[in-house]
């Protein structure tokens, strides 16, 4: 699906974001990547939806070269990539129905779009809101909406879209617990039913090394490791949040073995209990 | 005023009393220029005229005939500005969309593209003549425009539509481009990521983003646009404004009285009008 | 419906615009436009018109204080009749005293500023002759219509803890608004001020177009006799004029709020 080799992001006259960074990412494969704030993540996975090109290195989508698309192609490539993020990006004054048949916008005609503001097709964000389980919320103003309920607007528009990856950037940081347990099942469930690739970023250790086979460590722009779940250390996650605020809360969380998650997540090899 | 000026303290009380001086000292040499005599004014004959030009206004003409065509210009007024307001924004939002850096070629709809550097130097091009454009709209006062266009299609309201509208266009366009650089490019960028194209991401993400100030904006201006309208009419552009001037043209006191009493009403229902859609769409 | 109505009553008729005499008066004026007019004389005549548009706007605007500030106060309610100045305030000497000095303030401003300034231009032209004197008395007004609501509106909007401890201490009425009152509004009483000077002088250039003076007169003229050139080069001084007084009261206003 993805192949990157020594991807480099620069923003401006800063030091790179992202630096060296290498990998492949089969189809269907369920990918977590976890990591300090300010890590380079994010900057990662607007990458990989092709809302920002490398500064320098290559990066192949199914063997094609995303730097040699022009507009049209560019637009094709993003249709088959759906994002979720952590502020939602939903456009609060319009309602749930056209949030979600959003996602259709880079299939239709411009005339399409026009005419579905005026009449949309309800059946079918109806649908994809029953899939998230609020179907009852289809004719509400976005804005509206807790954010557990927008986190899942942005969901269904991705449901809608229906593409081969998803990309969920820290899906769950702006949710409490039971919510964000939820909204990551959610998400592997209906990426495995359909067949599609998921990478998700992931501000909790825990659920990554919970619910994904395949877990990427991203620190200071390069990545630290790539390794499954049960392979990954203590001495590795101590060494990825080493210096960050947020590393001792973490990690104690997991020595202490009890999570937010509660028994969801299964006892991870290597740590004392 | 010069010791409550001074109180405040704008910047030390030094700084304020040399405000106040040079400001006094413009005022003074302005008054010298004007030729502003406030003595004869303000006088007993200045006075005593005055009184006698007010009082000559009244009784209001309200025979049917003055009536009736008071009626009509202040509805001719209320269509000029009215359909000069839809005019400018279909024309100033047009202008907008190529006088906003964010739509033609920088920020989030751009980060992921390489636009070639002669694409881009026309995107840029068009910006500039756009923005252009709006400045010379704006500056040309509306009863300018209302000359011009009187010039090219003749008398008539049609003229004073023109003549708002292009204006208005330049005005409202200026306003729009502002707002639609400033909206919240995250759900831009998620309409983006779909694949979605630019046009559709107008109508999607940007538009109903920007709707409400656009509409705010619009009754703002429709506002400054009925007091407009009422006085195109003194350059032949229709509506009560030609109907005054033949009045006061022709010291027919008691008609211009209806006149004026007509502006206050249209100007007064407008102003309601504007108030209460403003609360009701916004 | 409206707008429906509304086309056919302003005779919108677009066929008029394509009409070929339509487009060859337009195409005139374009090219009537070039070169603008640049000869050393026709620059001289409009330094005049240029400084007695600066003095219209300026005098006006001054004259606009003068009578909206007094019309302001007047127009405030909490000045006039309502909150805690007049709690104790019988009822009957309330409304007589307050109420009606109130209502009648507000009905004036209403006037002053429904009518436009180009109207007002017209009447004090005809009741004071041509020149720039009949602008100054008509921007005096209108916007002294202007001044006198945003200033009640201003001085509404005070904090009125500070009025209320003058009052306790035995203030007179005058003395709350000259040591309460004002000052805590003055920022912003000056700042709309000046952000109506930037409107004067666009509206001083216009008020000429009926012999009130002003680079106006001058464009007017200009546009009258068909000498497209040499409106060019007036709009150009006029753009200059509004954003150099543009650039100063945002300067002034800046250092204020």
């Amino acid at each position: 699906m993805y192949a990157l080799s020594d991807v480099r992001k620069v923003f401006g006259n800063d030091a790179p974001a992202l630096d060296g960074v290498s990998l492949t990412v089969g189809r269907g494969e369920h990918v977590a990547f976890i990591g300090p704030s300010g890590a380079g993540k994010t900057t990662l996975f607007r990458l990989l939806n092709l809302t920002l090109r490398p500064t320098a290195g290559v990066l192949l989508i199914d063997g094609v070269d995303v730097a040699a698309l022009d507009g049209a192609g560019l637009r094709r490539a993003r249709r088959r990539i759906g994002t979720i993020y952590q502020q939602h990006n939903l456009v609060g004054r319009l309602r749930v129905v056209h949030n979600v048949l959003a996602g259709n916008l880079g299939r239709w005609s411009l005339s399409t779009a026009v005419a579905s503001l005026m009449r949309p097709r309800a059946a079918d964000a109806a649908r994809a809101l029953e899939q998230v389980g609020i179907p009852e919320k289809l004719w509400a103003r976005t804005d509206e909406l807790s954010g557990g309920q927008q986190q899942r607007v942005a969901i269904a528009r991705v449901l809608l879209q229906d593409p081969d990856v998803i990309l969920a950037d820290e899906p769950v940081s702006s949710v409490d617990p039971s919510l964000a347990l939820t909204i990551v099942t959610l998400l592997r469930d209906l990426s495995h039913q359909s067949r599609k690739t998921l990478l998700v970023n992931l501000h909790s250790v825990e659920l990554a090394l919970g619910y994904f086979p395949r877990i990427v460590g991203v620190r200071e722009g390069r990545i630290a490791f790539d390794l499954a779940p049960d392979e990954v250390t203590p001495e590795l996650l101590g060494a990825l949040y080493a210096g960050h605020s947020d590393a001792t809360r973490q990690l104690d969380r997991i020595h202490d073995g009890i999570g937010s998650y509660g028994t969801a997540c299964r006892p991870l090899p290597g740590f004392s209990k | 005023m010069s010791d409550t000026r001074a109180t405040a303290g704008v910047g030390g009380a030094h700084w304020a009393w040399w405000t106040v001086a040079g400001f006094a000292a413009l005022v003074a040499w302005s008054a010298h220029g004007t030729r502003v005599d406030v003595g004869a004014l303000l006088g007993a004959e200045g006075l005593g005229q005055m009184t006698a030009y007010v009082a000559g206004l009244f009784p209001p003409d309200v025979s049917p005939p003055t009536l009736r065509d008071a009626a009509l210009g202040a509805f001719e007024t209320f269509a000029i500005s009215f359909v000069g307001s839809v005019l400018a924004v279909g024309l100033g939002f047009s202008l907008a969309l190529v006088a906003s850096r964010t739509v033609l070629y920088r920020g989030i709809l751009y980060a992921g593209e390489r636009l070639a550097p002669a694409g881009r130097a026309g995107r840029i091009g068009i910006y500039a003549l756009a923005r252009g454009s709006l400045n010379a709209l704006r500056t040309i006062p509306e009863i300018l425009w209302a000359l011009i266009f009187v010039f090219i299609v003749g008398l008539g309201p049609f003229a004073g539509v023109l003549a708002l509208g292009v204006h208005t266009a330049g005005v409202l366009g200026k306003l729009f481009a502002e707002v639609i650089e400033d909206i919240d490019p995250r759900p831009i960028e998620a309409l983006q990521a779909t694949g979605a194209s630019r046009l559709a991401i107008i109508v999607y993400g940007i538009l109903p983003q920007a709707a409400p100030q656009f509409l705010s904006y619009a009754l703002y201006r429709w506002e400054v646009n009925i007091r407009a309208a009422a006085v195109m009419g003194f350059v032949g552009a229709g509506g009560l404004g030609q109907r005054i001037h033949v009045a006061i043209s022709l010291f027919h006191e008691h008609q211009l009285l209806t006149l004026l009493l007509a502006i206050y009403v249209i100007v007064t229902v407008v102003d309601a009008l504007s108030a209460y859609l403003r609360a009701r769409l916004l | 419906m409206v707008l429906a109505i509304s086309l056919r009553e302003a005779g919108v008729d677009p066929r008029l615009l394509v009409q070929s005499d339509a487009v060859g008066n337009a195409a005139r004026f374009v090219r009537g436009m070039f070169p603008p007019a640049l000869g050393v004389d026709f620059l001289g005549l409009l330094v005049r018109p240029v400084i007695e548009t600066i003095q219209i706007s300026l005098m006006g605007t001054t004259i606009a204080v003068v009578i909206g500030f007094p019309l302001g106060l007047l127009a405030t309610a909490s000045l006039m009749w309502r909150g805690a100045l007049h709690e104790r305030t019988p009822v009957a000497r309330r409304a007589l005293l307050g109420g009606v000095p109130y209502g009648l303030a507000r009905a004036l401003l209403s006037v002053f500023r429904a009518i436009p300034e180009y109207v007002w231009a017209f009447m004090f032209v005809r009741a004071v002759g041509l020149g720039p004197f009949p602008a100054v008395l008509a921007l005096g007004v209108a916007y002294g219509g202007m001044l006198g609501k945003v200033y009640s509106e201003i001085l509404e909007g005070v904090d009125s803890r500070p009025i209320e401890a003058l009052r306790a201490a035995g203030a007179s009425r005058a003395a709350i608004v000259l040591y309460g009152l004002v000052p805590s509004a003055l920022p912003h009483l000056v700042s709309y001020t000046l952000y109506r000077w930037e409107c004067a002088i666009r509206a001083a250039a216009i008020l000429g177009f009926v012999g009130a003076g002003g680079i106006g007169q001058q464009l007017a003229l200009s546009m009258r006799m068909f000498q497209f050139d040499e409106v060019l080069t007036e709009l150009a001084v006029l753009f200059a004029l509004v954003a150099a007084v543009d650039f100063v009261s945002g300067r002034i206003r800046g250092r204020l709020v």
